[in-house]
């Protein structure tokens, strides 16, 4: 028997055909990166008007045409909002938000905090960051998401991705869900958050480490938000880890 | 059940179980593999109301091998107390025998290695669509896949010896 036979073989007889998956959970995950990709989609629809620039995570499943209809519990999910008539987003404008929302005719709630600079531009539009208000059904401690967007010149804004939590509490010390670009209009870099006292976040990938920028949320301090360089890591690349430093260069 | 779920339950049923093995012929560890065929299968079912009708296995291949090349370039670890499923049939040295030279063997290799390997040699796919799925050139699938083979040629034997030593 030649090597090549012998590894084919070998290949086909360490087979382990009771390989069992979780059907249940990976449908509920994939409903939800549906949903996500939905959000992403929509959200540039919607918000490419120059009208209010909102998602809204309801505790309800939803189907698009075409799509199987939910089955089991349903899965967190966001949609995002039809146009409104309300004046655009803008730092200044941010104030009370209103309560979690749980359908599309519920009115949009602003976005928590300030918007985030991320200083990547894409044309005349800036990459900014925001967290909004969430829901997540049978989730109290998870009310918020932080979604990336683009600025227009005009202060309208267009949400490319939402991440949030689907379980435990967003204000939990450590990491939370990291967002990827998933083939969006514009190359989302990646990005997410720290809850902690984190001064630096560096992330590997290949074997090379990688700083990310980081800007404290405005609403609290204890939430450091990060990206990556586009130009650094290529929006999409998944890390291989990531690590927080503290002012003392600590590993948190 | 929706119709599409229906299918969808089908089809990761027959096809989980090659997934995972593929997934862990390019990992060494039954826990990656088994969380790699999950994320290929919830991307797949994410996307299934636009694929099913097509080839719904080689798009949650190309996914599985995508995530596991460009997203998890971890080096091979080996496994010495791995289990062995007590319905497999045969000798079951031979069974634990066979796993070990296909885990170091396949350890010598660079996960694209690794990739080449397993889709021209587990799934069988000729060099050019091997190319397609990996975004490559035939000609970088061709001198991968022959300086994969001759890495094997030199771990091979001595490894098989070693193991009938054992």
């Amino acid at each position: 028997m030649s090597e090549l036979e012998r590894l084919r073989h070998a290949m086909r007889a360490t087979e382990r055909p009771d390989a069992v998956l979780d059907l249940d959970s990976l449908m509920r995950e994939g409903r939800r990166l549906r949903t996500r990709r939905r959000v992403a989609g929509a959200g540039a629809a919607t918000l490419a008007t120059g009208l209010a620039a909102v998602v809204v995570v309801v505790a309800v499943g939803a189907s698009g045409p075409g799509d199987p209809a939910p089955t089991g519990h349903p899965p967190p999910v966001a949609v995002a909002p039809p146009p409104v008539g309300v004046s655009p987003w803008a730092e200044k404008s941010l104030g009370s938000t209103p309560p979690p929302t749980v359908g599309r005719d519920e009115p949009p709630p602003k976005p928590l905090g300030q918007f985030v600079d991320s200083g990547v531009k894409h044309g005349t539009d800036r990459r900014i960051y925001y967290f909004v208000r969430v829901s997540v059904d049978g989730e109290p401690k998870v009310s918020i998401g932080l979604a990336a967007g683009r600025q227009a010149p005009d202060g309208s804004v267009t949400t490319d991705i939402l991440v949030n939590d689907v379980d435990g509490s967003d204000r939990s010390a450590g990491f939370h869900q990291i967002g990827y670009d998933e083939g969006s209009a514009a190359p989302v870099p990646t990005f997410g958050y720290f809850v902690g006292p984190a001064k630096r976040i560096i992330g590997t990938v290949d074997g090379r480490q990688v700083d990310a920028r980081v800007a404290r949320w405005s609403v609290d301090k204890q939430v450091l938000i990060f990206w990556f360089d586009p130009a650094q890591l290529t929006p999409g690349e998944r890390l291989d880890g990531i690590i927080a430093h503290d002012s003392s260069g600590r590993r948190l | 059940m929706a119709r599409g779920d229906a299918e969808f339950v089908e089809f990761a049923r027959a096809a989980s179980a090659r997934l995972v093995h593929a997934a862990f012929l390019m990992t060494g560890d039954h826990h990656q593999a088994e969380d790699a065929a999950q994320t290929a299968l919830v991307r797949t079912y994410a996307s299934w109301s636009r694929i099913h009708d097509d080839d719904a296995y080689g798009y949650a291949r190309r996914t599985l091998v995508n995530h596991l090349v460009d997203g998890w370039r971890r080096p091979m670890r080996e496994y010495p107390t791995d289990e062995v499923p007590e319905q497999r049939r045969g000798d079951l040295a031979d069974d634990v025998a066979t796993r070990r030279w296909l885990i170091t063997i396949l350890g010598a290799l660079s996960p694209r290695e690794r990739a080449i390997v397993v889709l021209r040699y587990y799934f069988d796919l000729p060099e050019a669509q091997v190319a397609r799925e990996l975004s490559v050139s035939v000609g970088t699938v061709k001198s991968t896949s022959s300086r994969a083979l001759e890495k094997l040629r030199t771990a091979g034997p001595r490894t098989v010896d070693e193991e009938a030593r054992r």
